[in-house]
């Protein structure tokens, strides 16, 4: 399989590879904060069906009130699940030259990022988070949308050395150039 | 030299066609949001009196109200040159006054429609990086100060650079040394009435029979009260041949719709890519091109981030390819804007453009490496039989046994899953990474690997069991998938990448 890479300068294998690397987990706070905006989330969703049922010709029967809420419970039963066990997956690691964010339970996404290639970064706080006191780390690059990344559930002080850190980083590589 | 005369220090207003060609651009932009109510009004109201008389006041306050419009925009609208920025300042109401630093600026280009072609005058599109609003333009400008202006703004900038050779040159100097970059200017490509003729006939005529139908439709669905209507009394003329003549009709509708799909896009083409010139010039390649609309775009060369190179089945009897350069641009600005198509071009143009761009000695032909069978498999088990069953239970309720036709979509598929997974691969040595896809024709995306801006690999559930995984690339325009490979290749890809990004101190956008 190393084959492909026989010709280049540089032997593959002897690069750092990102499986040696410590990944670091989200805070676990940040778990309650994914869990009660989906109830919210979910909530609206029963409310919005109570109110059809309730304010249109439909028949206004237990079943009909029934069958439409159990449905988006199940759905949500199972995001919930989804939620829990996709959590462990949420890491990073910040590498001597990139960073790293990993994702997804059933389409597992790693996303690198190196620093020189980082246009910005920010700390975005909505008001859950605010009451559990994290934080998102965004990083963009000039690869547009998709390639940006997001990193939930940081501490205040750990987001912003993380931040201090890539911009640092991303400062330093345009003063050497 | 001419340039030197021209002062750009004080604000001046733009040339006095301007006006007329601010009213035309007003008077579009009022038909394109009104039209469906001129339409209806023309079909509907005809003997609706009252609603005739005021949608006739509305059309002359319109009319004023672009006149008016188109007037004052022109006195409002300042542009000058001061301390290393371009300044324009307009507005009716709201005035804005913008101040764009040389050195945000990343291209300007031209543009002429028929009346500015008309009046020798150029429309000026700059387009900056980084800020919200990405996009200036002056609408009109004589050809001769549109060419200083940009001189004159790529001269500051060029000064502005820290790598420029930091020797005191005098304006004359500079003006020589302008010169000289402008008699650099390489042809690489002009497109004669021949080639043009072989684009518009090897276009992909399904596409434009897809804009036609979505424009009809979308068309027919502004005015929906109607046209239920006018179709049924049209057809009604015609209902007393179907039964014997559907053949017949169907034939003669799919020959004719064949025929306006060809001629629609055969038109767009020459309308487009009339006497199309591709040169390549100090920094980068320049594109002039189209017969109604002439637009003039230059291309960075740093800015470049992917060229693509494609082909159909009738495209390949001409051995003509449709060349993709996508160049890294602010992020407001379009994607349209940032994908340049030039078709009609040999190999050997690609081939120059490639080099010029990219280092020279990397481009070559490299082993080229499969990616798995699993790919083929999924594909065809999603985009096949998914679909195909779907469809047949669908229809199954109203067609009943002619349903199971939509299962012909199954062997058709799996034939063309294996046309693209024999096509599907990727080359790569230590500058580029070379993408081969296509089903009937053949395409090839080439990157620079130092222009990363960063690297995804993705496993779906099914992937992780069968250790395989996607990696996606990104640059500052676009990005190239490398699918279903190994995962410890993937890994390797991944690794060497980031590598490249991290440790090449090249400019990379």
């Amino acid at each position: 399989m190393t084959s492909i890479f026989e010709n280049l300068p540089v032997e593959a294998a002897e690069l750092p590879s990102i499986g040696e690397i410590d990944f670091h987990p989200i805070e676990k706070k940040y778990l309650q904060v994914s869990l009660i905006s989906s109830a919210i989330f979910w909530s609206v969703l029963i409310l919005g069906w109570l109110a059809i049922v309730h304010f249109t010709e439909m028949e206004k029967t237990l079943l009909s009130y029934g069958a439409g809420s159990g449905g988006i419970l199940l759905l949500a039963a199972f995001n919930v699940i989804i939620t829990i066990l996709a959590f462990k997956k949420k890491q990073y690691a910040l590498r001597q030259h990139d960073i790293i964010y990993t994702k997804g339970l059933l389409w597992h996404v790693r996303t690198t990022i190196p620093f020189n290639r980082i246009q910005h970064a920010e700390l975005k706080q909505g008001p859950l988070e605010r009451l559990y006191g994290l934080h998102s780390l965004k990083v963009f690059t000039a690869g547009g949308q998709t390639s940006d990344l997001v990193i939930p559930g940081l501490r205040e002080d750990r987001a912003l050395s993380i931040k201090d850190f890539i911009l640092g980083k991303t400062a330093d590589g345009d003063s050497k150039d | 030299m001419e340039t030197a005369k021209i002062d750009f220090s004080t604000p001046r207003r733009q040339a006095s066609v301007a006006i007329g060609i601010i009213l035309i651009k007003f008077i579009r932009m009022t038909i394109r949001a009104i039209w469906p109510i001129l339409i209806s009004f023309f079909i509907g109201g005809r003997n609706n009196s009252t609603f005739e008389e005021i949608l006739g006041y509305i059309v002359i306050a319109f009319g004023a109200f672009n006149l008016i419009g188109s007037v004052l925009t022109y006195f409002r609208f300042y542009f000058h040159l001061e301390s290393g920025a371009i300044v324009i300042d307009k507005g009716l109401l709201k005035r804005t006054h913008s101040n764009i630093p040389f050195e945000r600026i990343q291209t300007i280009n031209f543009k002429q429609n028929i009346l500015h072609q008309i009046f020798n005058v150029v429309s000026v599109e700059i387009d900056t990086a980084g800020a919200k609003k990405s996009e200036m333009s002056i609408d009109a400008l004589t050809k001769a100060d549109a060419e200083a202006l940009r001189s004159q703004i790529m001269e500051g900038k060029s000064q502005l650079e820290p790598t420029a050779e930091p020797v005191q040159q005098t304006t004359a100097e500079l003006l020589e040394k302008l010169e000289a970059e402008e008699a650099e200017k390489e042809p690489i490509l002009h497109l004669n009435p021949i080639d043009l003729l072989k684009v518009g006939i090897s276009q992909n005529h399904l596409r434009s029979m897809g804009i036609i139908f979505a424009f009809v439709f979308t068309t027919l669905s502004q005015y929906d009260e109607n046209w239920t209507e006018l179709v049924a009394n049209q057809a009604e003329n015609y209902e007393s041949y179907l039964p014997e003549s559907g053949i017949l009709l169907f034939a003669v509708t799919t020959i004719l719709v064949l025929i306006i799909s060809f001629l629609f896009s055969l038109i767009n083409t020459v309308l487009k890519h009339f006497e199309l010139s591709l040169y390549l010039q100090k920094g980068g390649l320049k594109v002039v091109r189209g017969l109604l609309n002439r637009e003039e775009i230059s291309i960075n060369q740093s800015k470049i981030q992917i060229i693509s190179w494609s082909e159909n089945p009738i495209r390949r009897m001409f051995r003509l390819f449709t060349l993709q350069i996508e160049q890294a641009s602010s992020a407001e600005a379009s994607q349209l804007k940032s994908k340049i198509r030039i078709p009609g071009c040999y190999m050997e143009q690609v081939r120059k453009v490639i080099t010029s761009t990219f280092p020279e000695e990397f481009f070559r032909d490299e082993p080229r490496h499969r990616v798995s069978i699993l790919l083929k498999y999924r594909l065809f088990f999603f985009v096949g039989v998914v679909p195909a069953m779907l469809a047949t239970v669908g229809l199954w309720f109203t067609a009943e046994w002619e349903a199971l036709y939509a299962l012909l979509w199954i062997p058709a598929h799996w034939f063309m899953v294996t046309l693209y997974y024999k096509k599907r691969s990727f080359e790569l040595n230590e500058e580029l990474l070379k993408n081969n896809t296509g089903i009937f024709g053949n395409g090839h995306d080439l990157m620079q690997l130092h222009k990363v801006q960063a690297v995804k690999v993705k496993q779906s559930w099914y992937q992780r069991r069968k250790a395989i995984a996607t990696v996606q690339i990104f640059t500052a325009a676009g990005h190239l998938t490398v699918p279903f490979i190994p995962l410890q290749l993937a890994l390797e890809l991944e690794n060497y990448l980031l590598y490249r990004a991290e440790s090449d101190k090249r400019e990379w956008m």
